[in-house]
């Protein structure tokens, strides 16, 4: 069934797909696509590459990550209870009594991250974190060999969490996993209008659904070298500090500002010409944009611009609060705003930037 | 050949905005190569084609681009707060003079009170003078770039000290070897590679060599040296002669590119040292293990109080280093 804006969403977050594990999720891009491009195909490394053709055979390459963060199994102790590490970056504040969902190619299964409790715990443990080694995930099963009739050691989990929206007009979004579904949600919306519209774009446009970014063991590496593109558009999700207690210069953007243009982060410096490009393309359009006001973080951006002889590139995030939890909070007016500003560019992109 | 390096010194160039500095050596180059252009990335890659009917391609690399400061955002107040680009050593900045790629003038300086151990970019600002944040916008605007000003001098016949040494020193370097070959032509393919981005990590080295699939390269910039009061035993000193570099924290060089500059420099009478440095990486390591790889060897510029602003290098080793490369390529 074809999904539409924040259904598509919705459905795109709630699909299980944690690093290394995002056939689910690519399926249901593909699903979603079809007979929409020119060519739709999967790579070994499970990347998927939707192609619309332009009219000049010069590439530019769109790229959103289908990874969320999660776990994996390491060890079943021989009372039935799950010991895990994390996949991506999860501050282990977050884990204690969160659901989970379990699973491998079969199987889907609930559970929660469990600790001991604070009535267990030593005066002076009592308000310490517990490290992610200490905690356990609990299916409900007896013992060991039950857990195995589900699921076994190298499989994988998800926070499950409900898909929310909430706020004045419902505004704002919240769930597991809009890092960066909703890049990917927004790439397979502009596919469908610049098809529906009968736009031809100027160049041979790619856009990449991306695995593994979350560890750093990036599919967009891949990708890149695969699509050789002249520029790279990244779309992201970007954790955002206008929350409760921060000071100004460290709030990196606000949320419902609009897509947030990196200038520079950990593993990037972008390309001033297209970076300029980019806010004029808002500004012209009459669409929201904003400029991240702190060098931090890093993405698939880091691997492209250096694949080949070079990559001109540009990171657009959705500013997220809570980002790598089950409760991320986004703006529904930040991704429209970035399927806009997205779609303009391509629309109006020359040759020289 | 001072005014040469001082002309390169002058230009800013953080690293991802080196097009003034590219701009600069493109039109400097333009007279001792064929063809020049300038890479996605802003790389300036300039080539002499060689006499020879199955010329070698060879890669001669120093990096344009400088460490630097970052505007990420700016203070009611006016003042400006960055982000280091770059290994900035904060107490070595902190009250110095700066400027931005557009001419704003500053001072870099602590929050007050605060201790020389703790400088770090949370605690320290620029003050251009603005008294508010909107007289600051006017001048200065989020991702704009400081550096500390450029101030060559010399400090006599042959020390010359300012910023920045890493890496124009290299890029004059390249270009003094330019005009050499321009004017003694060589059997191989010279490319002139001035790369950019090397002090966030060695990124446009990269995708330059991956275009250029060169079958030997040598790396110029600066080395660390074991002679200043307090340094870590290290066998390079300044005005030692050119450091041939044996390897880095991030690069151990072709053992036969070593070997063969170490016999010129004996053959020839060119005045070197051998170089294994204990921290640090350059250039060369990126380049080494680009495609499909190539030979890679370094010649370094022993330099003192690197990554400050009152970098010292000496004209003799310069030369040396010009000398010895020369070499290199024409056998």
């Amino acid at each position: 069934m074809r999904l539409q804006g924040r259904e598509l969403l919705e459905y795109l977050c709630q699909k299980f797909g944690p690093t290394g594990f995002e056939n689910e999720v690519a399926d249901a891009i593909i699903e979603q696509l079809e007979d929409n491009c020119d060519r739709i195909v999967k790579d070994t490394f499970g990347n998927v590459y939707a192609l619309i053709k332009g009219e000049s055979s010069d590439r530019v390459m769109i790229s959103s990550h289908m990874d969320e963060v999660g776990f994996m199994i390491t060890d079943i102790d021989s009372d039935g209870y799950i010991k895990f590490s994390n996949l991506g970056g999860i501050d282990p504040k977050v884990l204690y009594g969160k659901q989970v969902i379990l699973g491998n190619e079969k199987t889907r299964i609930n559970g929660v991250i469990a600790a001991k409790a604070i009535h267990h715990k030593r005066r002076e443990d009592r308000f310490s974190v517990t490290p992610i080694k200490e905690m356990y995930i609990d299916i409900g099963a007896k013992d060991e060999d039950e857990v195995k009739e589900y699921v076994n050691i190298g499989d994988f989990g998800v926070f499950n969490s409900d898909f929310v929206f909430f706020g004045t007009d419902n505004k704002y979004a919240k769930g597991k996993a809009i890092d960066d579904r909703a890049g990917c949600c927004a790439m397979i919306e502009i596919i469908r209008r610049i098809r529906e519209n009968n736009i031809t774009l100027p160049f041979d446009t790619y856009f990449c659904f991306t695995v593994r970014e979350e560890v750093g063991l990036s599919g967009a590496r891949v990708a890149a070298e695969k699509v050789k593109p002249s520029r790279a558009i990244i779309l992201e999700s970007t954790a955002i500090g206008d929350i409760a207690g921060a000071p100004d210069h460290k709030r990196v953007a606000d949320v419902g500002s609009g897509g947030v243009i990196s200038i520079m982060d950990r593993s990037t410096i972008y390309n001033a010409d297209f970076v300029n490009f980019t806010l004029n393309t808002a500004k012209e359009n009459y669409i929201k944009a904003q400029v991240k006001r702190y060098v931090s973080g890093g993405n698939d951006a880091g691997h492209i611009h250096k694949s080949g002889k070079g990559v001109k590139c540009v990171a657009i995030s959705m500013g997220t609060r809570y980002l790598h939890s089950p409760a991320c909070v986004a703006s529904m007016d930040d991704y429209e705003s970035i399927r806009e500003l997205v779609f303009a560019m391509l629309k109006n992109m020359k040759a020289e930037v | 050949m001072y005014n040469t390096l001082k002309q390169i010194t002058l230009v800013h160039g953080v690293s991802g905005h080196e097009h003034r500095v590219a701009n600069t050596l493109k039109e400097m180059i333009a007279p001792y190569c064929d063809e020049s252009y300038i890479d996605a990335l802003g790389n300036l890659i300039a080539v002499k084609r060689g006499y020879s009917e199955n010329p070698k391609k060879v890669l001669l690399c120093g990096h344009m681009d400088e460490i630097g400061f970052i505007v990420n955002f700016v203070e009611d107040s006016g003042f400006i707060r960055v982000a280091p680009i770059g290994g900035i050593n904060w107490v070595a900045c902190a009250f110095g003079e700066v400027v931005s790629e557009n001419g704003v003038h500053g001072v870099l300086v602590p929050n007050s009170g605060t201790k020389a151990s703790d400088f770090a970019p949370d605690l320290m600002y620029i003050d251009i003078g603005a008294d508010n944040k909107k007289s600051a916008e006017r001048r200065v605007k989020i991702g704009d770039t400081f550096v500390l000003k450029s101030n060559l001098t010399k400090l006599n016949a042959s020390r010359v000290v300012g910023r920045p040494l890493d890496d124009r020193a290299g890029c004059g370097i390249v270009l003094e070897i330019a005009k050499r070959v321009a004017a003694e032509p060589v059997a191989d393919d010279i490319y002139y590679v001035f790369s950019v981005q090397e002090e966030v990590g060695c990124r446009g080295s990269k995708t330059a060599a991956f275009a250029i699939e060169p079958d030997v390269s040598l790396t110029f910039d600066v080395t660390g040296t074991g002679d200043t009061a307090g340094s870590k035993p290290m066998a390079v000193k300044l005005g030692g002669g050119a450091a041939i570099k044996i390897k880095d924290m991030s690069v151990i060089c072709d053992s036969e590119i070593v070997d063969r500059l170490a016999r010129l420099s004996k053959e020839k009478g060119i005045k070197s040292q051998l170089e294994i440095l204990a921290y640090g990486g350059t250039d060369t390591s990126s380049i080494q293990m680009t495609g499909s790889g190539c030979r890679a060897g370094a010649i370094s510029i022993p330099s003192r109080y690197i990554h400050s602003g009152v970098e010292m290098i000496d004209m003799n080793d310069y030369r040396a280093c010009i000398n010895l490369a020369f070499e290199f390529i024409k056998e």
